[in-house]
């Protein structure tokens, strides 16, 4: 893996350069490798900003909307153009998203065909005033958490991943099928094989990640001067067990295909897969309680924190390279002692804070980017 | 949206039917025919009729072909112990490119995609099964794709022709030739990696 093995290397976004990206007409900026706090009201675009930052790593928006909505209103496209340093390697990105039509990215000025070329170009961790969500939210917000920080450690997850939800997509239809003709089911055994292998993939990559990052998550959370016993484990209902340690993960295919046989009827009735890492869950617990109900909102939020801080951590262990840190309006949602204790706990790295409030005072600011209507204010 | 008068709007329609053309292609594409020489255009008219009137499905392999039999149906210097099973008429022409495969073919005309509607009764299966017995067939190579519906395809097969005592394979994926493992995609390079064969 590039820059494997050499802590002290610092992935950092250079250089920016925007055109018609959401309120931003035109904007070019030199970014510090530190830390750099974008601040102004709301709707100044502090927030685009980070999500144009992020774009080469997750080759979309940040926010869960469709790419379009980027585009300047009245424009035909957005240009994001930035150059990342990693190590002694200076790469330069560029991504043309269109209003109507295809995108267009280039590193290198090479064109690129495939999302999955990215891989490894820019890596992210995002810490959103919705972060609450991956405690109190549906299961699915936690599966993501855990499928991010996988994707971004090797593209072949990303690629499971991806076939996966073609292959659920294609049983899903076929049960359907068979549930009103049952001479359909002759094909239902490869797609249950193939569920199996990228679904076991799956499973094995988030068992063992859930259980690198049990340390630093409690770690983290004790660090934000919280009482309780945190405790995060894998759910698997599909499964006698339920709760899976990484210890299951060697076994994990001969599981998956017992459950299917067993739940095969339930499946056609209800045409629907019902087993699989679809389906799973991480239960979060505070002093062995559920943490979604019986934590207090401060609790959740600093949890939510330490999740991130530790996929933080995990990552950049795992690849020897710190992943750039992207805080958007994160310290106005916590109050003096938690946000305090947060500013604590930032790793050293790029870091990009986005704040409509005053931030703690023993944040030690590199550059400091005031927005105002889609532009930097020169003071 | 504005449209054009007539005969001129109803090409545009047409070529905005065509797989990966889009209203703005259609368009340049009709615009062009509008300029071309009489001929031009004509010659073009009558190969999209003659296409249809001639070409035909191959009555054994299902291959495109212009007579009852495929010219590697009819080809008698080819194997007729061996059998490689496609997806599509273009895979034979990508594997014939080769010069490395002398037995016969069987295009499935399609694969397994529920999604779509396809299982094995709206492909060329029971056909398969049929040359098999009847023409003495020993070897099956099976080089569907190697997506999601290839690989659902693939077993299905497997698990259909393996019992009947045949010698079923499964065409490898892996690295493209004169490229470099370090800029080999770790997905490929992984596949390959798992598909390796003793020296």
């Amino acid at each position: 893996m590039i820059g494997g093995g050499r802590a002290q290397t610092q992935q950092h976004v250079a250089t920016l350069s925007l055109t018609d990206f959401r309120c931003i007409h035109n904007l070019d900026l030199v970014l510090g490798t530190g830390i750099t706090v974008v601040i102004g009201n709301n709707g100044q675009g502090k927030t685009s900003l980070l999500e144009a930052i992020g774009w080469p790593a997750r080759a979309t928006s940040l926010r869960s909307v469709n790419d379009a909505a980027v585009v300047r209103a009245g424009c035909d496209q957005a240009v994001i153009r930035s150059e990342i340093v990693d190590a002694d390697r200076r790469q330069s990105f560029e991504a043309e998203v269109r209003a109507v039509g295809r995108n267009r990215m280039q590193v290198n000025r090479q064109p690129v065909q495939r999302i999955r070329d990215l891989h490894g170009l820019l890596r992210i961790t995002v810490f959103a005033p919705d972060d609450l969500q991956l405690i109190k939210g549906s299961p699915s917000g936690r599966r993501v958490y855990l499928d991010e920080i996988l994707g971004g450690l090797a593209p072949r997850y990303a690629a499971a991943l991806h076939d996966y939800d073609r292959i659920l997509k294609q049983r899903n239809a076929l049960l359907k099928q068979i549930s009103r003709d049952r001479s359909a089911a002759s094909t239902l055994p490869m797609f249950d094989e193939q569920l199996v292998s990228a679904g076991s993939e799956i499973i094995r990559g988030r068992l063992r990640l859930l259980d690198r990052l049990s340390d630093p998550m409690i770690n983290f959370y004790r660090a934000m001067g919280e009482g309780g016993e945190i405790l995060a484990t894998y759910r698997a209902e599909w499964d006698d067990d339920a709760m899976l340690g990484s210890g299951d993960a060697e076994n994990i295919e001969d599981r998956l295909r017992t459950a299917i046989e067993r739940r095969r009827q339930h499946e056609i009735d209800r045409q629907v897969g019902l087993v699989g890492p679809h389906r799973d869950d991480i239960v979060l617990r505070l002093n062995q309680m559920d943490a979604r109900t019986q934590a207090s909102q401060g609790e959740q939020r600093s949890f939510a924190l330490a999740l991130r801080l530790a996929g933080h951590a995990v990552m950049t262990d795992i690849l020897g390279s710190a992943p750039v840190l992207l805080l958007d309006d994160v310290f106005s949602e916590l109050d003096t002692r938690r946000a305090a204790a947060l500013v604590c706990q930032l790793p050293v790295g790029q870091t990009i804070i986005s704040t409509a409030t005053r931030l703690p005072e023993d944040v030690e600011v590199e550059q400091l980017l005031e927005m105002e209507s889609g532009a930097v204010v020169v003071r | 949206m504005a449209s054009y008068e007539g005969s001129v709007q109803r090409l545009i329609d047409e070529f905005g039917r065509l797989p990966g053309i889009g209203p703005k292609s259609a368009q340049r594409i009709a615009f062009h025919l509008l300029k071309l020489p009489k001929e031009d255009a004509h010659r073009l008219a009558d190969v999209i009729v003659e296409v249809k009137a001639k070409v035909v499905w191959c009555k054994r392999c299902f291959n495109i072909a212009e007579s009852d039999l495929c010219s590697y149906c009819a080809d008698e210097r080819r194997e007729a112990h061996l059998v490689c099973v496609v997806e599509e008429p273009k895979d034979i022409v990508a594997i014939e490119r080769t010069a490395e495969y002398r037995g016969k073919y069987h295009v499935l005309q399609g694969a397994i995609s529920p999604i779509e509607g396809i299982g094995p009764e709206q492909l060329r299966v029971r056909e398969l099964i049929t040359r098999i017995s009847g023409e003495g067939i020993t070897e099956v190579i099976i080089a569907t794709n190697p997506n999601i519906e290839g690989e659902a395809t693939a077993m299905y097969l497997a698990n259909l022709l393996k019992p009947a005592g045949l010698v079923v394979s499964r065409i490898a994926s892996g690295l493209p030739v004169g490229g470099d493992l370090e800029y080999a995609d770790e997905v490929t390079l992984g596949r390959a990696m798992s598909g390796r064969r003793e020296l």
